[in-house]
């Protein structure tokens, strides 16, 4: 569904480049490796305007979208004096991670419908499944707070640099706990509240090293990775005992 | 200075993490409990899902408790027989409480029964050892000797399937240690916790062992069931982050050996005291968080859990 959009963005795209006004991005970076002294990063997101019309009308919005997850929020309620998780709804197909930085504040680039289908502005994120027997929308707020909150979902206005007539970038942190996987850069040149060209580029987000290969033991040999962390228990407590041995 | 956790995914302080491992592991070494009880809450409360939480910190004991045990072992203070008894329930109980495990943390009720669990059984042990030690130190203080043990639990010797367990100088049948390590088992599992705290008290004053065995036995048997533990919930929940385990067990053992070292100034009455204040601390701390009104009674979980 997702990619339909994407596509349709990028057709819109290509016909607008034959009328005039176009976009062409780039990232400072298309992998980020997660090794052991990892605590997020930056990347740079620039571009330009080709054939530009007038400034007045004109807004730039960069969307970064994480790999989509099940997101489950859980609401609690007060039995027999102790509180207990009762209600919950599912939104599948969430991102993990969505950062949107924009030239104007979300409300002021696009009417709702023009948003919704971008999907620009958290608010504005469609789940592509909802599973819940109520009325989901307080379940849906929640998990937004929560994600505002945890730094996971960001709104960014204003944080457009424009280093000449056309040519902006924008700085995109990538904080230490995200998800690992296929990220998308998406830049949307809007004018009048329309998309008139788009343009994404994938970002990997992956451990490396040794962090690579203890994720992969874990997973793959689970028994041996399971059966070292014991040896390393009780090495380590045989060796402090030997260590420690001399009495006081 | 951070690291990245490979299996949690996510970085921490790692000198914090020591210091957990070594502030629980001075405690465990003090009192001679395995101290997951303390160390699993620490760590959700730092941050580290929960479930990551309970598989690690069994690592944790599993180390802290391998010193106590070779001391022990040692001074010819093990109940092998006794230990292996209670080992065969536990195995059972692990699987089933693995098994629970995974099924509560699919219903969103996980951490509701965890801390339940917690609290009856914090509250319960917290209370038996607060009245008892200071039952013990007012007898001291008054000149009295201190008043030998009641009389044995009239139904266990009642049960069948007798078995004699030579270094504990006991005849009894097996269905008590094997249901008190199938229960152990499974709350172990669920609770990233060795059992210490129910163990010890259960071996001396429901099956009536003598106490210079208890600890030895209690140790050997933790050691084996935390370290099956550790390798079912790395099979089955992909939970056990071999980073953060090495941290908490560095930790761990240095603070066990200094801990040993001041526990061994104070006389057991005191120790047992001291714990008992411990354990009613954390377990009104959870109690706390259960009855009181949650800031916000919505809580997101991200994934497939």
């Amino acid at each position: 569904m997702k990619r339909l959009v994407l596509t349709a963005a990028l057709m819109m795209g290509l016909t607008g480049a034959a009328r005039g006004e176009d976009l062409v991005s780039g990232i400072s970076q298309d992998i980020i490796e997660i090794t052991s002294n990892y605590t997020g990063t930056d990347i740079v997101v620039f571009g330009a305007i080709e054939r530009p019309r007038a400034a007045q009308g004109r807004a730039i919005a960069v969307v970064v979208r994480g790999p989509s997850t099940l997101l489950t929020v859980r609401r609690r309620d007060r039995v027999a004096g102790v509180w207990v998780n009762r209600d919950s709804a599912k939104f599948d197909g969430m991102p993990s991670y969505y950062y949107l930085a924009s030239t104007e504040p979300v409300d002021r680039l696009a009417p709702p419908r023009v948003l919704t289908r971008h999907g620009i502005g958290a608010e504005y994120l469609q789940p592509a499944a909802v599973g819940s027997h109520h009325d989901a929308r307080p379940f849906r707020e929640a998990a937004l707070r929560y994600l505002k909150q945890d730094g996971l979902y960001k709104e960014a206005p204003g944080t457009i640099d424009f280093l000449s007539e056309t040519l902006f970038r924008t700085r995109i942190p990538v904080p230490g706990e995200v998800a690992r996987g296929q990220y998308n850069v998406e830049v949307y040149l809007l004018r009048d509240g329309e998309v008139v060209s788009a343009q994404s580029t994938p970002l990997f987000i992956d451990q490396t090293g040794i962090e690579r290969r203890l994720f992969n033991l874990a997973h793959n040999a689970p028994l041996a990775y399971g059966l070292i962390c014991v040896f390393m228990a009780m090495l380590l407590g045989w060796i402090s005992s030997v260590l420690f041995r001399r009495p006081a | 200075m951070e690291i990245y956790l490979p299996v949690a995914e996510m970085s921490v302080y790692w000198l914090v993490m020591i210091g957990l491992g070594l502030g629980v592991g001075f405690l465990s070494g003090m009192f001679g409990v395995g101290g997951g009880f303390l160390m699993t809450p620490l760590l959700v409360f730092s941050g580290i899902p929960s479930t990551v939480a309970v598989a690690t910190t069994l690592s944790h004991v599993t180390a802290s408790s391998v010193s106590g045990a070779l001391a022990q072992w040692r001074k010819n203070a093990v109940d092998f027989t006794m230990a292996g008894v209670m080992l065969g329930g536990g195995v059972v109980g692990t699987v089933l409480g693995v098994w629970l495990f995974a099924h509560l943390r699919r219903q969103g009720q996980m951490d509701l029964i965890v801390s339940l669990t917690y609290v009856i059984m914090l509250g319960s042990i917290g209370t038996i050892m607060l009245r008892e030690s200071l039952t013990t130190l007012t007898a001291y203080r008054s000149g009295q000797a201190p008043s030998s043990r009641p009389v044995n639990h009239v139904w266990i010797h009642r049960l069948p399937w007798k078995m004699r367990f030579r270094q504990s100088r006991l005849y009894i049948s097996v269905i008590p240690p094997v249901v008190l390590g199938f229960f152990v088992g499974a709350l172990g599992a669920i609770m990233g916790i060795g059992g210490g705290f129910i163990i010890v008290p259960a071996m001396i004053y429901l099956l009536r062992m003598p106490t210079n065995v208890v600890m030895g036995t209690s140790l050997v048997q933790i050691v084996a069931l935390t370290a099956i533990t550790t390798v079912l919930q790395a099979t089955s929940n992909y939970s056990v982050d071999i980073v953060l385990a090495l941290l908490l067990v560095i930790g761990g053992v240095v603070g066990a050996q200094m801990g040993v070292r001041a526990g061994a100034k104070l006389r057991g009455e005191q120790l047992r005291l001291l714990l008992a204040i411990v354990v009613l601390t954390v377990c009104l701390g959870l109690l706390w968080g259960l009855i009181a009104h949650p800031g916000d009674v919505y809580s997101l979980t991200l994934g497939v859990a």
